[in-house]
């Protein structure tokens, strides 16, 4: 999928973090397959670019095109769609349902397109650590965990973007190279654009390019 | 962009995402709002069904000419109108005939002249007459040969059987023969038309016996002629009008005339007052049903309100996810199909044994009325069914969309 950003800005945003960003405001091209980094401090608008990607929010002025279609343009169901076959997302407050058990959390997107079998939930928690909690209510589980559980979650759809907003931000450096090595398998089988946010540099995840918001 | 309906999610079932659904709060709502529904349904359909019944028992059955009735209309004459000319006048009888319930109105002409009649020497009587003339097809019995041309002597008449009853009730007591119909036909009457230029006789004779109209007939070209011949004026008001009516117990034919204050003979139409009566009691059961279905909806729909507030979290990850809201709102709607389809055919079940019981005990199965229920019923019923569904889907799409 090719992304591409005209003079996008945030209607909220401070005139002056406009000017400083490397984004917001200009003209950018992310090609199928590239692998972008977006490092950003606090307060950037970090979230708000993830959130304009997947289509939560449209309060900003300028384009976001996929394949040359204005995603602001997307009707309700264009949208679910985008969200169901193209674009997969880990949210940095993860968006998890807590009354649920950790399973029901990643079987509820699973079954809406499934991309791999059900089985493949155990081999991919196995790997993250969390085999044992898979049956647990999701609120017994520590936000360490629960960032697991949500990128697990991402992976159970087919994809050609995959947006990860702070997804490492509660697991130990072990966890981290795991849970990016599990993301970049994924990727590479999907062919699909990778979009990582934080708010520093990541070293281990190898990206094409690194703009600075 | 692949566009998307709500077909989209083949694979996705409403057990996928029923443990989302939080279910559980006002169950009794729920149950109150199926037990209104049903009741409301049941009393509609049997409402429809009675006023079907009554419209069908209560049709005038009596024996009609080509399926028209004809009834006979005087202004009612009460203590105030005494004094005053209470006959009918052209215009009159431009407005009954406009009416869309009457299928057509004919004056009848009285006589502007003294008549008399007298049956020569085989009766020996001699009275004053009144004659009428009405167009020939608003009499049921017209012979060949009831015609009259200016000049000609004989005279047809078409006498009321009624009449001829009530002489031979009276005329073995007066010393007079009892006559039948057929040597009513032989007799030869004489009758006498007296005007300001002297009296003319001619010979009258009973060409047939009428059933429909109480009066003394003559060819209407006759009745036209001698008034203008023997009386002052031709045109005169007219005491009674004919109307010919498709159904004498047409609800809106009985308000028009008595809005008119017009007076009809009332066994002519007493099953049309019932009906009346009896139409406007299972009307208001009607609306009163309809009143009740409208409640337990509304009172399904708090239910469904409160159902998607208490989900509302659920409901707006599952959307965030890419759950479709036309998918979402088309599946959860569907789980009240089967709720609906039990409560209506339920009603139907009811509906028809009412009937079946109305048939054989209240009528006794001798009726033509059918034990089972009509078809407008059943479409009722089915609609009923798509609305209720289409209702609920849309409010619960509406619901989605808002918190969406």
């Amino acid at each position: 999928m090719h992304i591409r950003f005209e003079q996008v800005v945030p209607r909220y945003l401070e005139e002056e973090k406009v000017k400083r960003s490397e984004i917001w405001n200009k003209t950018i091209d992310i090609a199928p397959g590239e692998h972008l980094h977006i490092v950003a401090p606090s307060g950037s608008g970090k979230t708000s670019l993830m959130h304009f990607l997947y289509g939560l929010r449209s309060d900003y002025s300028g384009r976001i095109l996929f394949d040359n279609q204005d995603i602001k343009a997307f009707d309700a169901e264009q949208v679910a769609a985008n969200r169901t076959r193209r674009t997969s997302v880990i949210f940095q407050d993860l968006r998890l349902f807590p009354n649920h058990t950790v399973w029901q959390n990643i079987e509820v997107k699973r079954v809406l397109e499934p991309y791999h079998e059900a089985e493949t939930i155990k081999e991919m928690a196995g790997h993250l650590g969390i085999a044992g909690k898979l049956e647990k209510p999701l609120h017994t589980c520590s936000y360490g965990e629960q960032q697991r559980i949500a990128i697990i979650r991402a992976l159970q759809q087919p994809f050609e973007l995959l947006l990860m907003d702070e997804p490492f931000s509660h697991l130990d450096e072990a966890n981290r190279q795991k849970a990016m090595n599990l993301m970049a398998g994924e990727a590479r089988k999907r062919n699909a654009t990778l979009v990582l946010a934080d708010l520093k540099k990541i070293d281990y995840f190898d990206a094409d390019r690194i703009i600075h918001l | 962009m692949h566009k998307t309906n709500g077909k989209q999610y083949t694979k996705v079932k409403f057990k996928d995402i029923a443990a989302f659904l939080d279910r559980s709060g006002n169950r009794s709502s729920r149950w109150f709002s199926y037990a209104g529904l049903s009741i409301g349904v049941l009393l509609l359909l049997c409402a429809v069904q009675m006023y079907i019944n009554i419209s069908d028992l209560l049709r005038d059955k009596n024996p009609r000419k080509n399926g028209y009735d004809f009834i006979s209309v005087t202004k009612t004459v009460t203590n105030e109108t005494m004094g005053r000319d209470n006959r009918f006048t052209e215009q009159d009888v431009e407005e009954i005939r406009r009416q869309p319930f009457i299928q057509g109105a004919a004056p009848l002409i009285a006589n502007q002249f003294r008549a008399k009649a007298s049956a020569g020497n085989i009766i020996p009587f001699s009275t004053d007459l009144f004659l009428e003339a009405i167009q020939e097809d608003f009499i049921d019995t017209v012979p060949e040969g009831f015609n009259w041309k200016a000049g000609q002597q004989d005279l047809p008449i078409i006498f009321s059987s009624d009449y001829l009853e009530m002489y031979n009730v009276f005329a073995p007591s007066q010393g007079l023969p009892q006559l039948s119909g057929e040597t009513l036909g032989s007799i030869n009457i004489i009758v006498e038309c007296h005007g300001p230029l002297g009296k003319q006789m001619y010979r009258g004779h009973i060409v047939a016996l009428t059933d429909r109209i109480n009066s003394i007939l003559v060819p209407e070209s006759f009745l036209r002629w001698a008034n203008k011949a023997y009386g002052e004026s031709e045109q005169e008001p007219f005491a009674r009008v004919y109307i010919k009516t498709e159904d004498a117990n047409n609800p809106d034919l009985l308000s028009f005339l008595e809005q008119k204050n017009y007076h009809v003979n009332k066994d002519k139409t007493k099953f049309g007052r019932i009906k009346q009566v009896l139409q406007a009691v299972v009307s208001g059961l009607g609306l009163f049903a309809v009143l009740v279905i409208l409640l337990a909806m509304m009172l399904f729909s708090f239910y469904l309100q409160l159902m998607i507030a208490r989900s509302r979290e659920n409901l707006q990850l599952l959307l965030t996810l890419g759950y479709s809201p036309a998918w979402l709102s088309q599946t959860v709607s569907r789980r009240w199909i089967p709720a609906y389809t039990i409560i209506i055919a339920s009603a139907l079940i009811a509906a028809s044994m009412v009937q079946w019981g109305f048939h054989y005990f209240s009528l006794d199965g001798r009726t033509s009325m059918s034990a089972f229920l009509h078809p407008v019923v059943w479409l009722l019923a089915l609609l009923i069914w798509v609305l209720c569904i289409l209702i609920n889907t849309r409010m619960i799409r509406k619901l989605l969309y808002k918190i969406r």
